[in-house]
């Protein structure tokens, strides 16, 4: 143990007095905070809050006589063609259009309701505000339908939309910017001091493989939780900012219990992604060697944190499958969904598959074929 | 005299890169050390001598445990290099161009260190790194980085860290190899006061004045075979050393000089 912490002290020493080292722990979290803050600014100005009397503007198409008081609780306007109001919609020109069919008033009361269309743009914010006003009030009479045809009635432009799907990016965020901190320096610490000739300097004094291994293996996870967390932390603090633009996670009504989860992951998947670059690094002869060989996997472990999206009712034993269980548990626990045995389970296997690459790495560090190829 | 290292029939062969195979042409594995057997005594300096590629490192890189024999053994102060690795590497200290230490740190960082991986007291490093820093002028450039040393300066350093644990067994593989008249001077001195303090040497080289100049005995290696062994005095008794060496040259491969 006592040398674990002499190997331990020398990598930190290695990582701490070295100036670009230091500035890569703080680089990734600056960035994302700058990057995070321009989006939320960005966002904020493209759509303002709505004020208590704002008033939102329509375009009704055969709008009926009877019906004729709806136009009191919008700003009517007019345009040349229908087609003109809905362009004036996705534009943002005009909130919502309220299309009537031709034989409303024939339908109306009768076993085959009328349809009538409400016309919106969900990236604007009053655009939806009046379809919500539009739609409370004519449910209200509650004899016909709206929307239920098959048609496109958000207006929405398509580019607008894709915005909104950052909140589901976070946890592949996180992913991303960890598998950064530990490909900055995996291939190093391990491939580096084999191709130098260090290493081997190493191997020729008492201490144990595993003490060898397990020294590299904890002070890199230092390294890579430190860059993660202040990256992590360019994150949190971005959040009121980005979520008074278009985002809300409701980062600050998170309790201790959540970061609690969070911070349990981050160190989970971090050693299981340093133990995993380090196997690597240890087969590779050289630092390019092993960039070549930890960059594919880099990339699957990125798209593993990508695919959890995509498992909108995660059963627990998913949570056991590396990198997906954890980007599902990430997903889970920042919408507040997560499942304590499920988180449990995602850290416990993230634990146990590293613990699995210490071991092998133990058995590599032996064999001379490996730690001595030039 | 006492006997600190027997080595018995060690044996080394290393696979060729494919490519150099794959036309079906040579052997896929090459012998670097064949059957190789020799003893060496307590406080003496024992020298391996033999032109490069004979072995000779082969054979120092499997004492210091660095790589294993495929056959055969060696006995470092009666422990196994094959069973018993970390009892020998504790006896051994191996100073090798092989071995490397890392630029970013310091030699008092270092000295520290390596003394720690070896499990010395605090107290015993401290005054250890002061004499030996001392001796070898080292206190000059103790805290600059190791990676802005001169070459000389650096194998003064590599020579202190590879011996901070005090070890009575000590293998230099061409100890000498790029250094300055004044540099190598001390450190040939350096091995005459360790023989005077009851250490053994164990020196690999390809230069016969070293040799000449600091060996107790000598084993001649070529091609991977023990050629020769013997002291110095009865090598040289006929003829010089090297004279001797390259009539045990042709002897063995057939190949006049």
């Amino acid at each position: 143990m006592k040398n674990v912490l002499l190997i331990i002290k020398k990598e930190f020493n290695r990582f701490f007095k070295d100036k670009r080292m230091v500035l890569m722990i703080f680089l990734p979290g600056v960035l994302i905070f700058c990057l995070y803050t321009l989006i939320g600014t960005v966002m904020e100005n493209v759509s303002p809050t709505i004020p208590d009397d704002y008033m939102p503007s329509a375009y009704f198409y055969r709008l009926p006589d009877d019906f004729n008081d709806m136009s009191d609780l919008f700003k009517p306007q007019e345009y040349d063609s229908l087609e003109d109001a809905k362009s004036a919609v996705t534009s943002g020109d005009l909130d919502i259009v309220v299309e009537f069919p031709a034989d409303f008033m024939d339908k109306y009361g009768s076993i085959t309701p009328p349809d009538v269309k409400i016309y919106y743009n969900s990236s604007n914010e009053t655009s939806f505000a009046g379809y919500s006003l539009a739609t409370a009030v004519l449910s209200y009479l509650n004899a016909f339908t709206i929307n239920s045809s098959a048609d496109t009635f958000d207006l929405v432009d398509a580019d607008e939309q894709a915005t909104s799907i950052l909140a589901m990016l976070i946890p592949m965020l996180m992913f991303s910017l960890l598998a950064s901190s530990c490909i900055s320096v995996a291939p190093e610490a391990i491939a580096g001091e084999k191709e130098r000739g260090t290493m081997a300097t190493m191997l020729i004094t008492p201490v144990k493989r595993i003490e060898i291994v397990l020294g590299k293996i904890i002070s890199l996870s230092c390294y890579a939780i430190l860059s993660g967390l202040v990256s992590f932390l360019g994150v949190i603090l971005a959040l009121p900012k980005l979520s008074g633009g278009l985002v809300n996670l409701g980062a600050f009504s998170y309790g201790a219990g959540t970061y609690f989860m969070l911070f349990g992951l981050i160190i989970s998947i971090v050693l299981l992604m340093i133990s995993a670059f380090s196997v690597l690094s240890t087969l590779a002869k050289s630092v390019k060697e092993a960039s070549a060989y930890i960059g594919p996997l880099m990339l699957v472990i990125i798209l593993l944190g990508m695919a959890s999206m995509f498992f909108t009712n995660p059963s627990v034993g998913l949570y056991a499958i590396p990198f997906i269980g954890s980007g599902i548990a990430m997903s889970a626990v920042l919408s507040m969904t997560a499942s304590v045995v499920g988180v449990l389970l995602a850290i416990l296997a993230n634990l146990v598959l590293a613990a699995l690459m210490v071991v092998l790495m133990g058995f590599m560090f032996k064999k001379e074929n490996i730690m001595l190829k030039k | 005299m006492e006997e600190i290292l027997k080595v018995d029939g060690l044996t080394k062969s290393f696979k060729q890169p494919k490519k150099l195979f794959k036309k079906a042409e040579g052997p896929h594995n090459v012998t670097a050390v064949d059957n190789l057997s020799f003893i060496a005594f307590k406080g003496e300096i024992f020298g391996l001598l033999g032109p490069n590629g004979a072995g000779k490192t082969t054979t120092l890189r499997m004492l210091a445990t660095l790589i294993k024999p495929d056959s055969g053994n060696a006995f470092v102060d009666g422990k196994s290099i094959v069973s018993d690795e970390d009892a020998v590497r504790r006896k051994i200290g191996f100073l090798t161009s092989e071995l490397k230490l890392e630029d970013a740190f310091t030699p008092d960082y270092l000295f520290d260190f390596f003394s720690g991986l070896y499990g010395i007291e605090k107290s015993v490093v401290q005054s250890r790194k002061f004499s030996l820093f001392q001796k070898f002028g080292i206190d000059a450039f103790k805290y600059q980085k190791y990676g802005n040393l001169s070459t000389g300066m650096k194998q003064k350093v590599a020579l202190v860290v590879s011996i901070a644990h005090d070890p009575d067994f000590i293998i230099f593989d061409e100890p000498t190899n790029g250094l300055d008249v004044l540099t190598a001077r001390v450190v040939t001195d350096f091995l005459q006061e360790l023989r005077a303090d009851g250490k053994t040497i164990i020196l690999s080289t390809h230069i016969f004045s070293l040799v000449e100049k600091l060996c107790d005995r000598v084993g001649i290696i070529i091609g991977g075979k023990l050629a020769a062994i013997d002291t110095l005095a009865n090598l040289t008794k006929d003829k010089s050393l090297e004279d001797t060496f390259f009539d045990l040259y042709e002897g063995v491969t057939g190949e006049k000089i």
